[in-house]
């Protein structure tokens, strides 16, 4: 009897390891289906009541050359085209504009058709079981923050061709922050018209990149972050989109672990202090205060404890060590 | 009436000839006509048959305007101007046996009853002005409540504009511009010192409104910054 009890347990413990094993085999078919299969999808964005459809083909063209278009369908074109390695976001704010990279910035997180392994060391990947959408049988896999700092990826794959369904971004109690359900799912044999002329249209020109930009030395730091998160980017620019005081000038860190970006704004501030202001996009926070005379801003998809901790960290470097060496994040998703 | 006579109305109503002879048939609708008591019968039946089938309409309508006219007939008046005429003359009667005595009861006589006529008309003067003048009173606080709600309206309208909400962000404590929207009657009646610490209030809140704005639009265009920093990326070469 207890030898049967002890066989029984270890094959729970067996079947366990194999659900988080079946949970990252699914997310890395779903990498594949993404780079490999060519397909048409149309989802639905929905965030705070807000509901904004897209179209997304993708396909191979010509050399296995990645051709890719998310286009958003209700109100002024937004539209983002990759080809290989350049991606060009059509915006009807500011003049279109290339950059090169392999993954698009878009309603779709861009680790999810790279390397999932990246993000194995601040999420657990589990397989939770079978359900139905969109008509089809699909697998729910949650990719769970380990730690309160951040949320949940909850996402329904297709049993069929192992692309993305619906995907949700939840916070640690259960609460859905957005969502993004598709509605319709087409997997073509042959590369859709639309993007084969797509491969010899002009882009826009590639913006040109100064390398200040990706890495300038600051006068201040964050000292506090969440396990995994590095610093991914920092330069000073203009504050877009401002009004028109004169001081729009602002020191930027860009933070990322793999699967969220968060932005840092810092700049001096005429007044010494204010108290914490934040609005919500969905999931993504826009988190701003003043203390000390210095307002500091964060926008990301992440908890306003997070925003709050990360705000209140941040701490001016000795002027001496100004050049003190920051990480930089190394994590080139294929 | 005979049995026979009445089965056969009866058997009418119901819409069946009492015989098979046509002739019977409308020889008994001629008596029916003539005859009083059959008619009664007639209608009788009709109306038991209606009351069966719960046909009656609520209100039965009786001609009762003879009897109306009887009773309106024998009732007192109690109309107004016909009172005062009618103690008037009383007074007039009364007096009548006392004007020997003096003169100038005579015109107080008079007096008073062309006061009383007069007092009657004042009544219904009045009486017509307030009925007049009741809807013009709520008329005037109804335009002077639409006043002040076109004027709050208008002012929110107008900060909203300002605000430009991009359509995405929505702020969590914006505890909102409360407009002092007064419905009631008070609002006519401002008392001066009240009026100055609302200017007070106003200003205040202007500021407020303002500070308000300034940090909208410094999350707005954090958040714009924002995703295009995402764009452009961490790995751009």
């Amino acid at each position: 009897m207890k030898f049967l009890l002890l066989i029984l347990s270890l094959f729970c413990f067996g079947v366990l390891g194999a659900e988080t094993d079946s949970a990252k085999s699914f997310l890395e078919r779903l990498s594949k289906s993404l780079r490999e299969l060519n397909f048409t999808t149309s989802f639905v964005v929905v965030k705070n009541n807000q509901v904004a459809p897209y179209h997304w083909l993708h396909g191979l063209g010509a050399d296995n050359q990645e051709l890719e278009i998310f286009t958003r369908l209700n109100g002024s074109r937004r539209d983002i085209l990759r080809r290989g390695d350049i991606v060009s976001y059509i915006e009807p704010e500011k003049e279109a504009y290339s950059v090169i990279s392999k993954n698009i910035q878009g309603p779709i997180p861009a680790i999810f058709r790279g390397n999932i392994s990246q993000l194995e060391a601040n999420y657990r990947f589990i397989s939770v079981g079978r359900s139905r959408v969109l008509g089809r049988v699909a697998q729910l896999v949650r990719i769970v923050a380990k730690d309160k700092y951040r949320f949940s990826y909850w996402l329904w794959l297709d049993q069929q061709t192992g692309l993305l369904l619906k995907m949700a971004v939840v916070t640690r109690k259960g609460q859905v922050l957005e969502q993004v359900q598709f509605t319709h799912i087409e997997v073509n044999e042959k590369l859709l018209e639309s993007l084969d002329k797509f491969q010899t249209a002009d882009l826009p020109a590639i913006v040109k990149v100064n390398p200040l930009q990706k890495y300038q030395a600051l006068g201040w730091q964050v000292s506090w972050l969440p396990e995994g998160f590095a610093v991914v980017k920092s330069n000073t620019h203009n504050l877009s989109g401002y009004n028109q005081d004169a001081d729009k000038a602002v020191e930027f860190v860009m933070l990322s672990d793999g699967l969220i970006d968060v932005s840092v704004y810092v700049n001096t501030s005429r007044e010494s202090f204010m108290a914490p202001e934040y609005a919500s996009d969905g999931a993504t926070i826009v988190f701003n205060h003043i203390l000390q005379g210095v307002e500091v801003g964060i926008v990301g998809k992440i908890p306003l404890v997070t925003a709050r901790k990360i705000a209140e960290s941040i701490v001016a470097l000795p002027v001496n060590n100004a050049a003190q060496p920051i990480d930089i994040f190394e994590g080139d998703t294929k | 009436m005979s049995e026979i006579k009445s089965e056969s109305i009866s058997s009418l109503v119901d819409n069946y000839s009492p015989s098979s002879d046509d002739g019977v048939s409308t020889h008994l609708i001629d008596n029916l006509l003539k005859d009083d008591d059959s008619f009664s019968a007639w209608q009788n039946y009709h109306l038991i048959g209606d009351v069966l089938r719960d046909e009656v309409p609520q209100s039965l309508q009786l001609d009762l305007s003879e009897k109306i006219v009887t009773a309106i007939a024998q009732e007192a008046t109690i109309l107004s101007p016909n009172l005062s005429s009618t103690k008037t003359h009383d007074i007039i009667v009364e007096n009548e046996i006392l004007v020997t005595e003096n003169n100038i009861d005579d015109e107080q006589i008079e007096y008073s009853a062309s006061d009383s006529r007069v007092v009657s008309l004042k009544t219904r003067i009045k009486a017509k002005l307030t009925s007049s003048l009741k809807p013009l009173g709520q008329v005037a606080i109804a335009a002077s409540a639409a006043l002040l709600m076109i004027g709050g309206v208008q002012n929110n309208i107008v900060d909203n504009s300002l605000v430009v909400p991009n359509q995405i962000i929505q702020t969590v404590p914006l505890s909102g511009y409360a407009n002092p929207v007064s419905f009631n009657v008070q609002a006519p009646q401002f008392v001066p010192n009240y009026q100055r610490q609302q200017s007070l209030q106003q200003e205040k809140k202007d500021k407020a409104l303002e500070h308000r704005l300034a940090q909208q639009r410094r999350l707005q265009a954090l958040l714009k910054d924002h995703s295009h920093q995402v764009k452009l990326g961490n790995d751009i070469k």
